[in-house]
């Protein structure tokens, strides 16, 4: 049995891309499963997608521990996820980067596979939808499934719910990351601190779970902590602003949905902290002045 | 009146909340509750803002917060305000619903709440679908939009039904306010919230929340999409104060339904002849508000001779 | 003071005197007349609360969690269908912790549609987290309105309580009530002061959306308040008795049980005519013996164990069925005599609000007894039901 997880932000297509492999997988003749973890998520955060493929039928209905390989689509999420956690010893990584392998610190050496996915899905899909060309890294990287078979299941797949041309599309996104895929080994230097999590015992809990404001040793928990949640990760984009240009209008300020934007020095200037900004560029649309720029939030 | 630049700093609804890029309901939560201050108590029905305010152990909320359920943000706004009440506390119960919960399921409720003229404050954040269940057509839901319980078929293209009329419904309550809010109007969208805070009774504020998956549409587009929704006529902006009817903001030249639409994925399946019907069904709107006709070149065509939900089904099944 | 009243009457007095903040309000057989006498007290300055007439028991149960978690002491009352109604909201209130008190009426759930006594309405709802006590007098259903605030708010505790009395059979029935003092409940039952609640002054958040990695610890974390409230009831029940000088026994109540080699369990209110049935069989030589079953959630485990610990054969009476073959109470009973080597029959009757008549309940005791002499008696017996025999 060969096991995958894929580490994604919602809107990316991780589950999407679970399922193509599953298919592309089903299509060679194997038996495979697809499935995400079931969260709330929204566009930008993280989420968990899995695939399981063997030879014969596959009966465990529990999430993947022990990947075979890990398929990460945004190495932003690297920061702040041990994404190798459980890895098999000869797993492999895939992973959505600028950089050579050599140059990402996974906190372990590992195969690793490297594509700029995002650059591929802006120019060929326009849009940072990063699942089909990330499949194509993963085909060159493991072997485990032809690229032809995964085109024909993103045919599939993709052509069912949006259309040939777009299905054709991210076809040609899978074989375009295919050709542009570097193999070579990760570093391992860095020591992965996951995020810290509150787990009280039943008895902790406060009755019925109603919180107030609070401090835990995993941080604030209650009204207002979600502060303590950085989302950058979350953009691809971010805006600049000129200060030259700028008319102190503030209906940037008013604007932002993220509540990023705050009035500083007495009121009289404005300072974006990129901690929550989440790149959705309304600033610059509405910027009377064109005062603000969005730029790639990753060189 | 109070403009942008006296509105405080602090962030009743925090940053680091996990709204999608660009959120409409975000933007508008976040400016409502600027408005109303600190003495304020707010439920929250299913939604995602249940979800992106609060993920147990966190939250963005600076001020109470209370969930249960779905259909009920009238009836827990009556009990809650009753028990500040009771308790000599002067804290304003507010409830922030989605289409869904409003026009939908949450109706009776809302009606319930409006018609005994329970003094609190009822903010519809109207994204025209069921979006924190994946986008399904609701009451709210536009005429030609696709969701995904309003498929794009080879028979039948998107919602068939047009929009409900929510205002007229929650008016006939007789409450002492309702109005129509839009975030890309925001002198207009403070001095409603602000003259809502300021009134007892039932007050209803309806907002226009552009929802960026649902609509499929650019994150950076929520305000000017808002904008070509009034100036279309999509959106009216309007309040009622004790029966009183007032345009709070009219568009120049009516433009073309067809710029908005065009503008989001939801809409740009529809044939030529469903945006005649849906600009038709916007010409109407403005005759009705502004007391006007629209512009000639988009509103000439005549009339149908019957009713638009007379569908060739229906005569099918009841004769001409 | 005595006054023959209602049922009905008998709960609304019980929710004034515990000078409840908050009333929201829906009609509905054989309830109504619980909130009408409310709504008069009210309107006639005798009861300072805010009475809400709701347009539904959903809407009804939603503003009285509101209510509570903003901090008010929160009464209402449904039945049937009404509870029903209030399915989803149940299950809201009591994971929550909201200590909300509201009388059931015990009545017929549809289909068939019907306004008489049968327990499948709170049945349904047993497994909800609302605590649940089955009354058989008026006087009961007054006090236990009373007790109920007091287990509720417990700091131990914090769960809804369910008072439930017969449709009819208490709610339109007069009897003598002694009526406590206003002072004596007073002292009985002070304010409600949560810790936490919504409030400005300082906020919080109260239903707060939960991933898989907490609600495991909210469930487990709302049996053991459950299981607390045992001996919770058992306290207020001494305390009550000994200011009001009425006890009744806390989860369970017994009569004649020292010496009984044959047991029936009841609940409601065939529990007062079987003591008169128990005392005319004591007459002729039959060592039997009654239990009642008062609370139903917590269950009493450890009480019913004990209590039946000496007798040959139990019957248990059930007002309502559960399709998989006895009654609720039948089936419960079981399971928490499990290992103990008694024949224990289900004895099915009242149904749709058939009158549980003392015939029957001898019936139920000649059943019995049959069993705890080893001779063949079914398992369940359905009781004055055509096409059966028993």
């Amino acid at each position: 049995m060969f096991e995958v997880r894929f580490h994604g932000r919602g809107g990316q297509g991780a589950v999407m891309a679970a399922q193509a492999l599953a298919e592309a997988a089903v299509i060679e003749g194997n038996y495979a499963v697809a499935f995400p973890f079931f969260g709330a998520e929204r566009r930008g955060a993280p989420v968990l997608a899995f695939t399981r493929i063997d030879a014969k039928k596959i009966y465990s209905k529990t999430q993947v521990y022990s990947p075979d390989c890990v398929v990460v689509l945004d190495d932003s999420l690297l920061d702040t996820i041990d994404v190798v956690a459980g890895l098999k010893p000869g797993g492999s990584v895939v992973i959505n980067s600028r950089d050579k392998p050599e140059d990402i610190d996974l906190g372990i050496s590992v195969k690793t596979a490297a594509v700029d996915a995002t650059s591929v899905a802006l120019e060929i899909l326009k849009a940072p939808i990063t699942n089909t060309a990330i499949l194509g890294a993963f085909a060159k990287a493991t072997g485990i499934i032809k690229l032809e078979s995964l085109e024909e299941a993103i045919k599939r797949r993709f052509g069912e719910k949006l259309g040939e041309k777009v299905a054709e599309r991210n076809s040609l996104a899978a074989r375009t990351a295919y050709g542009k895929t570097v193999i070579g080994k990760s570093k391992g230097i860095k020591k992965l601190e996951p995020k810290k999590q509150w787990l009280p015992t039943y008895q902790e809990l406060p009755a019925g779970g109603s919180l107030v404001e609070g401090k835990t040793d995993a941080g604030l928990i209650g009204p207002g902590s979600f502060i303590e949640n950085k989302v950058m990760g979350w953009a691809t984009f971010r805006p600049v602003r000129d200060r030259e240009k700028c008319t102190m209008c503030l209906l940037c300020w008013f604007y932002c949905p993220e509540g990023t934007i705050v009035r500083i020095s007495d009121r009289g200037d404005l300072m974006t902290n990129y901690d929550y900004c989440k790149g959705c560029g309304v600033c610059a649309n509405e910027c009377p002045v064109d005062a603000i720029k969005m730029v790639r939030a990753r060189v | 009146m109070i403009t942008i630049k006296d509105l405080p700093d602090e962030n009743l609804f925090t940053a680091g909340h996990t709204a999608c890029p660009g959120c409409g309901v975000a933007m508008s939560i976040r400016n409502a509750i600027r408005v109303l201050g600190k003495d304020t108590s707010v439920y929250v029905p299913a939604s995602c803002a249940v979800v992106f305010g609060t993920t147990f152990p966190y939250g963005a909320w600076k001020v109470p917060f209370f969930h249960t359920a779905f259909e009920n943000t009238g009836a827990c706004l009556t009990g809650m305000q009753a028990a500040f009440e009771k308790k000599g506390k002067k804290v304003t119960a507010v409830g922030f619903a989605g289409d869904g919960g409003t026009y939908d399921i949450g109706l009776q409720s809302m009606s319930g709440a409006a018609e005994r003229n329970d003094d609190v404050i009822y903010i519809c954040l109207d994204n025209e679908a069921y979006m924190n269940t994946g986008i399904q057509r609701s009451g709210g839901t536009p005429f030609g939009a696709w969701t995904t319980t309003t498929p794009v078929g080879t028979k039948v293209q998107g919602n068939r039904r047009f929009k409900k009329n929510l205002g007229e419904i929650v008016t006939a309550h007789e409450i002492p306010y309702y109005a129509t809010l839009s975030i890309g109007h925001p002198l207009d969208f403070i001095r409603k919230v602000e003259k809502a805070k300021n009134i007892k009774g039932f007050r209803f504020l309806h907002m226009f929340t552009p929802c960026i998956p649902g609509w499929k549409m650019d994150p950076a587009k929520t305000v000017e999409v808002t904008k070509r929704a009034v100036e279309s006529g999509m959106w009216t902006l309007y309040e009622v104060e004790n029966g009183e009817k007032k345009i709070t903001y009219k568009p120049g030249k009516m433009k073309s339904v067809r710029d908005y639409l065009m503008m989001q994925g939801r809409f740009r399946h529809m044939s030529d002849e469903d945006i005649k019907k849906l600009q038709m069904w916007v010409c109407k709107k403005w005759n009705l508000y502004y007391k006007e006709k629209g512009s000639p070149e988009i509103c000439e065509i005549a009339p149908p001779e019957e009713h638009h939900a007379v569908t060739e089904e229906h005569r099918e099944m009841h004769g001409p | 003071m005595k006054k023959v009243i209602t049922g009905d009457h008998a709960v609304a007095l019980g929710a004034k005197l515990c000078r409840v903040d908050v009333v929201p309000a829906y009609p509905i057989t054989p309830q109504t007349l619980i909130i009408e006498h409310i709504a008069d007290f009210v309107n006639d300055g005798e009861m300072d609360a805010k009475f809400l007439t709701m347009e539904s028991e959903h809407s009804v149960m939603s503003a009285a969690a509101a209510a509570s978690a903003a901090g008010a002491r929160v009464f209402t009352a449904t039945s049937s269908q009404g509870l029903a109604f209030m399915y989803e909201m149940l299950y809201a209130t009591a994971p929550m912790r909201l200590p909300i008190v509201m009388a059931n009426a015990n009545r017929t759930l549809a289909a068939p549609p019907g306004i008489w006594c049968e327990y499948n309405d709170s049945m349904g709802v047993r497994d909800s987290g609302w605590l649940q006590v089955y009354v058989e007098d008026n006087q009961e259903a007054l006090d236990m309105v009373i007790q109920s605030f007091r287990i509720a708010e417990d700091k131990r505790v914090l769960l809804p309580v369910m008072p439930c009395l017969d449709g009819f059979v208490l709610t339109h029935t007069v009897e003598p009530v002694d009526v406590p003092q206003q002072e004596d409940v007073d002292s009985f039952l002070s304010p409600y002061a949560p810790d936490i609640m919504l409030d400005p002054a300082r906020p919080t958040m109260i239903g707060i959306f939960m991933p898989a990695e907490y609600i495991m610890e909210l469930r487990r974390q709302t049996m053991g308040a459950v299981e607390s409230a045992k001996k919770v009831i058992g306290e207020i029940n001494d305390e009550f008795a000994k200011v009001f000088g009425r006890n009744y026994g806390g989860m369970i109540d017994t009569y004649m049980m020292e010496d009984a080699e044959v047991a029936l369990v009841t609940m409601g209110t065939v529990t007062s005519t079987s003591r008169e049935v128990v005392d005319e069989l004591r007459k002729v030589g039959k060592k039997v013996g009654l239990v009642k079953l008062r609370f139903f959630r917590p269950f009493p485990v450890d009480e019913l164990r004990k209590a039946l610990s000496g007798v040959s054969a139990v019957g248990v009476f059930d007002r309502s069925i559960s399709y998989h073959g006895g009654g609720p109470a039948f089936n419960e009973i079981q399971s928490a005599l499990y290992g103990m080597t008694m024949p224990v029959v289900n004895h099915l009757a009242g149904i749709g609000g058939r009158d549980v008549t003392r015939e029957q309940i001898i019936k139920m005791f000649e059943i019995t007894i049959k069993a705890g002499k080893g001779e063949k008696v079914n398992t369940i017996n359905w009781h004055n039901t055509r096409g059966e025999t028993v």
